[in-house]
């Protein structure tokens, strides 16, 4: 296993300058994410017309591999259908947990988080922003918790 | 260790045991602890179930070294070594 196959340039560069960081005025869903192992916490905040997610902001801390995979799914889903953000999710849980699945086109940048799989301790940091994601578009109240 | 940049030592009780619990700026010790362990070092990271204690120290989780009679200056050097890298490729 080779480290540079972790911690590739996106996900660096996204770990430093995590892209729709912050919070929305006025968001119409939210979510709360807690990993109690890692003590990574992600808080969602989205503004979704119908069935379209106009805008999203996110905060909390984490590691490099939390923030990264949050920063990457924010830029993913923005301006995409419901529909479309709940199919990529199930490619990239494919991706994150499957040794021997091929990583779609689909998938565009967050294909760099294919190294995670490789470190099955890891994979909850890249997951833990799409399960809270789910549970914003939910609209659910109770936090999401990866335990 | 302190001779790395950017380290912070958590706990300094001047009678502590052989362990030393620390953060590094800008790695979490998380990523810490996979990179020390491709470098072949083996640490703990995270709460140390002991999740109060992080708030008081108002940091996320630490990473925490440990040491017994077993160990050498050379697997220290190679975990300050490990370190550098550390905070090279995240810091």
């Amino acid at each position: 296993m080779d480290l540079a196959d972790l911690y590739r340039d996106v996900i660096v560069d996204h770990n430093k300058r995590p892209r729709n960081f912050g919070r929305l005025e006025h968001p119409n869903r939210t979510a709360e994410g807690h990993n109690p192992l890692c003590g990574d916490r992600l808080h969602i905040f989205l503004d979704v017309e119908g069935d379209l997610i106009r805008d999203i902001r996110f905060e909390g801390r984490g590691c490099a591999i939390s923030t990264a995979s949050a920063s990457l799914m924010s830029e993913a889903v923005k301006g995409r259908r419901v529909a479309d953000v709940q199919h990529l999710f199930a490619s990239v849980h494919d991706m994150l947990t499957r040794h021997d699945a091929p990583v779609p086109a689909e998938l565009g940048k967050l294909a760099a988080l294919s190294g995670v799989r490789e470190y099955p301790a890891r994979v909850k940091c890249a997951s833990l922003c799409w399960h809270t994601l789910n549970a914003a578009l939910a609209d659910e109240a109770a936090p999401v918790t990866t335990e | 260790m302190l001779t790395v940049p950017g380290l912070t030592i958590i706990g300094t009780a001047p009678e502590k045991a052989s362990l030393v619990s620390f953060v590094l700026d800008g790695v979490h010790p998380h990523d810490l602890g996979t990179i020390l362990d491709a470098e072949g070092v083996a640490i703990r990271t995270g709460h140390h179930c002991a999740m109060p204690v992080m708030d008081f120290f108002d940091v996320p989780a630490t990473a925490r070294a440990s040491f017994a009679f077993y160990n050498t200056h050379a697997e220290i050097d190679a975990l300050v070594r490990a370190l550098g890298i550390a905070r090279e490729m995240l810091g």
